[in-house]
């Protein structure tokens, strides 16, 4: 994986976590311009830096989020929790692509129909003007709507698209188009498809043609040149103007996966096999048919097809095969022979026998419902000669009830301009107006384009007559001669928005983009979409310069913190050498200055040492919010789905601990809050019943106890009945009568901590498996934490979480007992005395002495281990007593003498030796010793 | 060489690459009444197609591959 994609991929996951949260917040105040403005910044940084690889499909959904976040922030999408929801599937999604992406370094193919429907979700939520605005502006902005490939209806539109947008389909010769038409009947899918790859595609050494050429099921390809061909001096090899069209009858997902690299220079129609049929050939010449028809007809009524098809036999030997009535012969051969008994078809095709015209399928279709499909559509006027992509169809489609809508509801901007219309004629002509505003939007440039653009025009001045503005031909004459000369329709379309101006008025945001969008690329080709971000600056008033200095964090991969980790311990350890080196330069060699110098320079060592390993700790802080974070989205979920209603309070989130305590701390606290919303918190009803306010409150707290961080979980709900629990615990074994009957309420609660405990009388797919509060204690207890829990019924319930900032380094005071060293933690060590043997006292067989006033009990540490020797005192005849503290209390433990303090990288016991529960651990000495340290708490 | 330029004729072989199409441009430019054989070609880079598209040599002999010929023939026979 290359440094740019991992970089990519740690930018998306934050990215994504801020997206999450910045939706929350936006739950809570939906209202915030400025969270709202965060969000799109940041989709729009998301789905900019995704294309900058080949996903697709992350590209295609960060986009469709960017325009909804965007539609949003200008008020034309109302924010809803169902846009969060989507948004966040959405985000998910995205997720889910960048960890595939981890793993295998690509996206699989597969994710696109999830994208697609995805993206699908994301625009409807966009005002239905605003989707047809985006659709128009994609259009106008040569780029692939998403929505061409929402797999659209391959029945009403396909028909309607095909039939309508007259593909250029007579060009395919006629054995490719039987053959089309055979594979269609037998229920594949046919789809047109032109790819038009971009003029610098051959320096980043695509070969559009190759790839052309391993469609699937490719039935006919063809290659034109976009335009004119220049003198061959003035021509540049390497600027492809190719065009690609073929014909395939492959399903759209595989042709999507084919082109997935180059979907934004690829349009997919689907074709209706009807379509295919165009007789072509000479139309003079040949036998009389009159007769033919005539039996043909006859033979039809009969339903004799055998009839039929001999007769056509015969006909068709008798004819020239490049007769056009030969191929119209072919056709219906075809046709009886894969859809005998397809009546309405066979009968059109003997109509265009005896009228010699191609059938008009519109027509004869109309009334015809097709097994899946509906009425086709009636192409919408003024689609003449050029080839629709899905995307304006869709675009159609979700146009008309618009402008007929805008129409009903008597916001009827054609008709105060016109007012000599009917309401059906304004209708009409508004529909004309959107088709043309359309087709002039378009910026592909066939040689046609002219023609386009005068069959445009005679349009718009025929509408102009028919309405009696008369008065504003010059105008329009003036605009199509600007057109032409331009060979945009910028012109026209200016014009038309100029004259029509209020018949959108309904929407002036879908004018504003009709008209800007083309302008935009009659300027500037190749960005045609505003810069958003651009915007938001000029709107904040901020400079260019302010922008640049970015977070002054660094991204640094955890391994390379973990050897830096490694490194001070071992540093630790050489360091601890030196005063060994320097007894020994003393004791050994008789050399006392040598070893003064020795231990100053350890002095010095040793404070760069700790400062080092201080600052090593400071990089492994992470703040609690790491783990934190995620709970806003997780409540949310789990109590949507739970139906509750849930306050989640965060407190504390800047607490830092070390980043291994930190991710400990993710899985307990999530079973924690899961149990919480799952057996705690209540349901509205209940809670109503109680007297309780019907949202529950979850608090999470974390704050820093001396060097341990304690993290609170408390809510508000029916709490823990001791009495269930204990029935419970002794129903499954865990404690048995005895117990039972003995134990406080407390102690019962506590009982939820042990393995295999559930209350949950079903197992839900949040809780009941019974391993939940166990997980909770050993992970807690992995890093040196303990967990206490309370609960009052009916009140909540409250756990406490207690987890030290750090575990890596460990200072321990040296004891020495009976000739071995023995390593005491320093956390639990309170003071070190010399105690007069005289002064010890014995109460029963226990010692015990009294300290500043206070009565501490003694124990012998070589007792504690087994050792048989006694305690040794000293010449003083006093015995050596470290106090330590045991929960709320101190205890003395007996040892024969102190030594120094020293930082050690403790290692935990492993293999057999880890079941010794005496010794916390193990530590390398300076002098290459092992020091074993204690765990006091289980020796006691 | 993929491409291999007889008197007045430039005879295709195998794939002929992206890197061809300079070469065949600068040829085309000298040789009007050139033809060319396509016989052996199973692919060429569309810089090439632009090329014959443009320059409209005429053609000796379409490729034996069946695909491509077709193809081919939809952008260089002239409609």
């Amino acid at each position: 994986m290359n440094p740019l994609l991992e970089q990519f991929l740690s930018e998306a996951r934050d990215g994504l976590q801020d997206i999450g949260e910045k939706l929350m917040q936006l739950e809570n105040a939906p209202a915030d311009a400025g969270l709202m403005n965060e969000l799109f910044r940041l989709v729009h940084t998301l789905k900019g830096n995704s294309g900058l690889f080949d996903f697709p499909e992350m590209t295609r959904v960060l986009h469709a989020g960017e325009d909804l976040m965007d539609a949003v922030r200008n008020g034309q999408a109302a924010y809803s929790r169902k846009l969060a929801d989507r948004l966040l599937d959405a985000m998910d999604f995205i997720g889910m692509l960048c960890d595939e992406i981890e793993a295998d370094g690509v996206t699989g193919a597969a994710h696109a129909s999830v994208s697609v429907h995805l993206v699908k979700g994301l625009r409807q939520l966009m005002a239905r003007d605003e989707v047809a605005g985006i659709a128009e502006r994609h259009l106008a902005a040569g780029i692939t709507d998403d929505t061409s490939a929402i797999p659209a209806a391959e029945t009403a539109a396909s028909l309607a698209a095909s039939l309508a947008a007259d593909l250029p389909l007579a060009t395919i010769p006629e054995p490719a188009r039987l053959e089309a038409y055979r594979r269609a009947s037998a229920g594949e899918p046919l789809h047109w498809l032109l790819y038009t790859p971009s003029e610098q595609c051959f320096y980043q050494g695509d070969d559009p043609f190759f790839l052309a050429r391993q469609t699937p099921e490719l039935l006919w390809g063809g290659i034109e040149a976009r335009t004119p061909w220049p003198p061959l001096a003035d021509l540049d090899a390497y600027c492809c103007v190719l065009d690609i069209h073929l014909l395939s009858a492959a399903p759209r997902i595989l042709l999507e996966e084919q082109y997935r690299y180059v979907a934004d220079q690829m349009t997919l129609t689907p074709v209706s096999r009807f379509a295919l049929v165009l007789p072509q050939g000479d139309a003079n010449g040949g036998p009389v048919y009159d007769d033919f028809v005539s039996d043909a007809r006859n033979l039809l009524a009969a339903g004799d097809l055998a009839g039929l098809a001999r007769n056509a036999g015969t006909m068709l030997e008798l004819s020239s095969p490049d007769l056009w009535i030969a191929s119209a012969l072919r056709w219906l051969r075809l046709v009886l022979e894969t859809e005998p008994e397809n009546r309405v078809v066979l009968d059109a095709l003997v109509d265009s026998l005896s009228s010699l015209n191609a059938p008009d399928w519109t027509a004869v279709l109309a009334g015809w419902v097709e097994p899946r499909a509906t009425h086709p559509a009636d192409p919408p006027p003024g689609h003449d000669h050029r080839p629709l992509t899905a995307a304006p169809i869709e675009s159609i489609h979700e146009d008309r009830p618009r402008v007929d809508e805008s129409q009903v509801s008597g916001d009827d901007g054609v008709r105060s301009v016109l007012p000599i219309l009917t309401t059906a004629e304004a209708e009409a002509l508004a529909a004309i107006l959107a088709s043309q505003r359309e087709i002039l939007a378009l910026t592909d440039t066939p040689t046609w384009l002219p023609g386009r653009l005068k069959a445009a025009a005679a349009v718009l001045s025929a509408c102009l007559r028919v309405s009696g503005a008369t008065d504003a031909r010059p105008a329009l004459e003036r605009a199509t001669a600007t057109a032409l000369a331009e060979n945009t329709g910028a012109a026209l379309l200016a014009w038309l928005d100029g004259q029509f101006s209020s018949s959108t008025s309904s929407d002036t945001r879908a004018k504003e983009e009709a008209s800007t969008a083309p302008v935009a690329i009659a300027a500037d080709p190749p960005q045609p979409w505003p810069q958003p971000e651009a915007e938001s600056e000029v709107k904040f008033g901020r400079r260019a310069e302010d922008a640049i200095a970015g977070p002054k964090s660094l991204k640094v991969d955890q391994a390379k913190i973990d050897r830096l980790m490694n490194l001070i311990g071992e540093m630790v350890v050489a360091k601890n050498a030196l005063p060994y080196l320097a007894g020994r330069a003393e004791t050994v060699f008789g050399v006392r200055e040598l070893s003064r110098d020795i231990k100053g320079h350890h002095a010095v060592i040793n404070r760069i040492a700790e400062e080092m390993q201080d600052a090593i700790m400071q990089v492994r802080m992470m703040p609690v919010s790491f783990v934190f974070q995620r709970f806003p989205r997780l409540v949310r979920d789990i109590s949507r789905k739970l139906g509750k209603e849930v306050n989640l309070v965060l407190e504390g989130e800047d607490t830092e601990a070390d980043k291994n305590i930190i991710e400990a701390l993710g899985d307990p606290l999530m079973h924690i809050v899961r149990n919480s919303l799952d057996h705690g918190i209540e349901s509205p009803e209940i809670r109503r019943a109680a007297g309780k306010p019907a949202a529950g409150t979850l608090l999470l707290r974390a704050a820093q106890e001396s060097d341990r961080v304690v993290i609170q979980i408390r809510d508000d709900g029916k709490g823990i009945d001791p009495e269930t629990i204990k029935r419970k615990a002794y129903a499954k074994g865990l404690i048995d009568e005895a117990t039972l009957e003995r134990i406080s309420d407390q102690e019962a609660v506590n009982l939820v901590f042990a393995a295999g405990f559930s209350t949950a009388e079903q197992v839900s797919d949040l809780s009941g498996r019974g391993v939940g509060m166990d997980v909770v204690r050993t992970a807690v207890e992995k890093v040196n934490g303990t967990v206490a829990l309370t609960s009052e019924r009916g009140r909540g319930t409250h756990l406490s979480l207690s987890v030290p900032l750090s575990m890596a380094v460990t200072n321990v005071m040296i004891v020495v007992s009976d000739g071995q060293l023995f390593g005491v933690p320093m956390d639990s060590v309170v003071e070190t005395v010399r105690v007069p043997r005289a002064a010890i006292r014995t109460i029963k067989r226990s010692l015990a002495t009294v300290l500043r006033g206070r009565i501490v009990p003694l124990k012998s540490i070589n007792a504690l281990l087994g050792l048989a020797a006694p305690p040794r005192s000293n010449a003083d005849d006093e015995l050596a007593v470290l106090v330590v503290r045991l929960g709320d209390e101190s205890v003395g433990l007996l040892v024969d003498d102190f030594r120094e303090t020293l930082d050690i990288i403790l290692k935990p016991m492993t293999g057999v030796l880890s079941g010794i529960p005496a010794y916390a651990g193990s530590a390398l000495m300076g002098d290459g010793s092992v020091l074993m340290v204690l765990n006091v708490r289980e020796i006691l | 060489m993929a491409i291999e330029y007889k008197k007045n004729l430039a005879v295709f072989h195998d794939v002929v690459s992206v890197e061809e199409a300079e070469a065949l441009l600068e040829w085309l430019q000298t040789k009007r009444t050139a033809k060319v054989d396509l016989t052996d070609c199973v692919h060429l880079h569309p810089a090439n197609l632009q090329v014959l598209m443009a320059a409209k040599p005429a053609i000796q002999a379409w490729p034996t591959d069946a695909g491509l010929s077709a193809w081919l023939e939809s952008a260089l026979v002239a409609r």
